[in-house]
This record gives structure tokens, sequence and C-alpha cells, in this order.
């Protein structure tokens, strides 16, 4: 069994780099390819096993493309992403290993505080409940406030009602299959809106430095690495607040705006949430993420043990991850700063279009169409990407206050 | 200049599309399918079918849990307390719900704890067709 699982991680790792090296390729979209494949394993462990190599492996390799791509010109662009100012100062090899050491150094703090609250977990989940609303709409409140002036903030109240119109809408139609749904919506958000927004203004990325020592100080790393993971595992209680906007509380609150420390807070934030998404599943009993939920489907009920030999399997596959993340996050520059960038990213349009269109159709092309409008609107508003999430953030709301069915008969959807 | 152009077509293209999306959401009907054509690869789509009802549970938190069946094949049709009370303004109530009645359901279909389930949302989504 260990030997098998062993061999199990590497080909997860593999397929995990493949997929994470495309853009706009998330995990939810893996997964489901993944369990497709169910019948070729002969214990649904190895499945397990399977779906989280894949996903732990992703969660690394894809701060590649979204690093390396979609970079914008530092002097034209008022909002450069903290990957691409790196990238754009010949410091990308670093941007990746401050990734990778939130990554690793996230999930090892994360369970250490899950194991010291573990007995709490049911309790603080059954009391937060009542209140979940509450806090869904103080985020809300929090993201407008700390924008820079009035305009920006009113332009963000814009953004988060329109997209959470959007949410409203895709969420509860029957356009596109529900577990598909998210791919053509947030790819529009976040990726190719990005992508479209810099081949107007760069046509190849900066000579990266060979130097790639990072440039922080320790008790930088502990605070962000302590402040990510009770991050990432607070967001597993609230439905719809993402990674963006608990990095940007995260920061905000930690005092704290560099680049450096917000790269290794939001790869801490993920691989947080995501381990705690896995133990809630034995703690809570509620899955928190979309690779806990085909965990659930296939294993059920989780025992302890089960739990701890999951978590054996995280950790393996983080070690073999990012050990590759590093090394082609070294080697791609090499290649990405020959080529033309701007053909590098029409053809990473093209290819991400024909793809939405391949698994979701010609209803995932509108949503993917309306969905690059908002994140283009949001991008030449100058206001935090992370109001787009009102794709999420509304429709939740709707659901906890219970005014979701109103809504609807209103709408007639 | 540049930027308020540009500002204005991304906002124009972004209520154009949210006005599309809507059309199509609301005149968009399920597929409509035989009972024993509901299989797992299902999971995630919406659906129209029918079926006889064969079991019956009310929830004291007024949940309402029925199981609908052809000759073959059993699908649960969870009947939430939100959706009941949606039902009632158009006068049905769970004791219209009867066992033997045939009704035709269409909504998203889920598997819960290995079952699979139709799960409907508008008034319209259930009907009873004979009495």
């Amino acid at each position: 069994m260990i030997l098998e699982s062993v061999l199990l991680v590497f080909i997860g790792v593999a397929i995990g780099v493949f997929a994470g090296l495309i853009p706009g390729i998330h995990v939810n979209t893996t997964i489901p390819l993944i369990m497709s494949l169910s019948f070729l394993l002969p214990s649904p462990y190895y499945l397990a096993v399977l779906v989280i190599s894949v996903a732990v492996t992703e969660m690394f390799i894809d701060y590649i493309p979204s690093i390396f791509l979609g970079a914008p010109e530092a002097d034209t662009s008022l909002s450069v992403l903290p990957g691409h100012r790196l990238l754009l100062e010949g410091r990308g090899h670093e941007a990746i290993k401050l990734t990778i050491l939130g990554g690793i150094g996230s999930l090892l703090v994360s369970l250490i505080f899950i194991a010291l609250l573990a007995n709490s977990f049911q309790y603080l989940y059954e009391v937060t409940r009542p209140y979940v609303q509450y806090l869904i709409f103080g985020v809300m409140i929090f993201m407008f406030i700390t924008e820079k002036n009035l305009k920006k903030m009113l332009s963000s109240i814009l953004i988060l009602s329109m997209t959470g119109i959007f949410g409203i809408l895709v969420l509860n139609s029957y356009l596109v299959p529900a577990q598909e749904v998210l791919f053509p919506s947030l790819t529009g958000l976040f990726g190719l809106s990005t992508l479209i927004v810099s081949i107007f203004e760069r046509s190849s990325i900066p000579k990266q430095k060979e130097d790639s020592r990072m440039l922080i100080s320790k008790k930088e790393i502990v605070k962000s690495l302590i402040l990510a993971s009770i991050a990432g595992i607070v967001v597993g209680f609230l439905p719809a607040v993402g990674i963006s906007e608990a990095g940007t509380m995260v920061q905000y609150l930690g005092g704290s705006g560099e680049s450096r420390s917000f790269l290794i807070t939001i790869s801490g934030i993920n691989v947080a949430n995501d381990v705690f998404s896995l133990v809630s599943l034995f703690l809570v009993g509620n899955p928190r993420s979309g690779a806990s939920v085909a965990i659930q489907g296939i294993l059920g009920e989780l025992m302890f043990f089960d739990v701890v030999f999951l978590i054996g399997v995280v950790m393996l596959t983080a070690g073999v991850a990012s050990f590759l993340t590093s090394y082609l996050g070294k080697i791609i520059p090499k290649y990405l700063e020959k080529m033309n960038y701007k053909v590098l990213t029409i053809s990473v349009i093209i290819f991400i279009t024909c793809l939405v269109l391949f698994l979701t159709g010609p209803f995932g092309l509108l949503i993917v169409f309306t969905s690059t409008s908002l994140g283009l609107l949001c991008s030449f508003l100058e206001i935090r990407r992370s109001h787009c999430m009102g794709i999420l953030l509304i429709p939740s709301l709707l659901f906890f206050t219970g005014l979701n069915e109103v809504v609807f008969s209103v709408l007639g959807i | 200049m540049k930027r308020d152009f540009l500002i204005l077509i991304c906002f124009l293209t972004s209520v154009v599309g949210l006005i599309l999306i809507y059309i199509a959401a609301i005149n968009l009907e399920p597929k409509q399918i035989e009972l024993k054509d509901v299989t797992p690869e299902l999971v995630g789509r919406s659906v129209l079918t029918s079926g006889k009802i064969v079991y019956k549970k009310t929830h004291a938190t007024g949940h309402l849990f029925l199981t609908i069946s052809d000759e073959d094949t059993k699908i649960q049709i969870p009947l939430f307390a939100g959706f009941m009370n949606i039902l009632k303004e158009v006068g049905l109530t769970e004791n219209d719900f009867e066992i033997g009645l045939k009704i035709s359901v269409s909504g998203l279909v889920d598997e819960y704890q290995g079952q699979l389930q139709i799960i409907p949302r508008r008034n319209g989504d259930i009907k009873i067709l004979n009495d």
C-alpha cells in the first residue's frame, strides 16, 4: 500500500505540474477529470492519494504562470500585482521561492494550530454558523473602506454589485452544469482580463537576475507564516471569502504591505486553507474545498488514521512539488526572455477561450465574455481585483440571510 | 481620456453580457428525460423527469423528503423548508404530496450519501400530474 501510494504521489505530481503550468486551469477543473479515472484504480484510497497529490502540486505550480504571464508595464499600470512587481525587477525566481516558502511554512504551522485547536473546531463551527452573513458583510465593508479614496470606494461598490448580479445569474441558472460554472466565471474575472491588459503593454519579460536570494527578514517571514496559517483556517469557516480577500485583510491588519510578505501570505493562506479543508472532513464533517468534496465522495466518513495518512500524502507531495516549482521557476523565464511575450500571451488567451468552449459550450463562452469584461472594468478602474469576488460573496450573503428565494422570484430565474 | 473610453466600453460590454445571460437564464429549460436515465453522470446538470411518490417523510424543521420511482429506479426529491414556503404561495402544502401520486419535477441532479436526488428550486419545478 505504501509503495503504491508513493508511486501514485509521483504520478499525481506529474499530472499536477502539467495542469498547473496551463494558465486558467484551476484544480477544480482537474479533479473531475481525475475522478473519471477511478475505474483504473483498485482501491478508493489510491484515488484519494491521486486527487490530493494533483491538488497540492497545482497549488504550488499555479504560481509559475500567474507570476510569469500577464505582467503589465510597471510605469503605466497603477495596480501591479506583487508577483509581477518582482518579475519586473528581474526577481521572478525570488517571487516563486517566496510562494514555496509560504506554502511549506504554513503547512507546518497550520498543522500545529489545527492540532492545538482540534477539539474546538466543531464548537467554533456551530457558534459562528448563525453569524456567517454578518461576517461576510463585514468582509465586504472592509474591502470598500480600505480603498484609497471615495472615487475608488464607489468604483469598488459598482464592481461588487455587478459581479454579484453576475454570480446570482450564473450560479442559479441552467446555462452551464453547476460543477463547471466557476471555470469560465473565474477565468474571465481573474485570468483572461489580466492577460488582455498585458498584451497592450508588454512585448517581453525583463531579463531575470541570477541572484534569487529572498530579500526579506526572518521576523517578517515568521509573522507572515503565522498570520497566513490563522487566516487560512479562518477562511475555512467562512463560505465565499476567498484567499485574496483574506490576504488583503492580513496585510492591512498585520501592517505590512510589502510584495515579498504578501506572496508568502497568499501562498500560506492557500495551503493552510487546503489542509484545514481536509482535516475539517474529520473534525466538522463538512468539506470546505473542491479537493475535500472529492475526498468525501471517495472515502465517505473519515477516520483519524485516514486523516493522518492523507496529511502524510500532502506533506510528501508538497516536498516534491516545491522542489519542482523552484526548478521550473528558474528555467522557464530563460525561455520566456527569448520569446515574443505578446505572441505567447495571445496564444494563451486563444487556448483558454477554446478550452472554455470545449468544456462548457457556447453558454460558457457568453459567461467568459461577460466575466472578462467585468475583470477588465475592475482593472481600468484601478481598484483591487478581489472586489470581483462579489460573484461568490453576494450569492452567499443572500443564502445566509434567507433572501435568495425572494431575489430568484423577483428575477424569475 | 483613453482610460475613460476603455472604462465605458468595458462597462457597456459587461451590461450587455449580463442582459444576455439573464435572457438565456429565464428562457432555458432543463433537459427532459426518463427517471431511469437519471444517472451519476448527470450530477450538476438540470433535468425534468417524472415518477410516482413511493415514500414521504416530513422533517421537524419544515423539510419534506419524497422519493419518486418508476419500475426500477428510485430518486430522492428533497423539498427544503424555504422551497416549501414558495410552494405555499401557489397553494401546495405537504398534504398535497400523497403516496401514489405521479409528479413531474425539474431541478439540479445531486448525490447525497450515495443516493441520487433532484433538487427543485422554483415554484414551477414540481407539479402534480394526477389526482
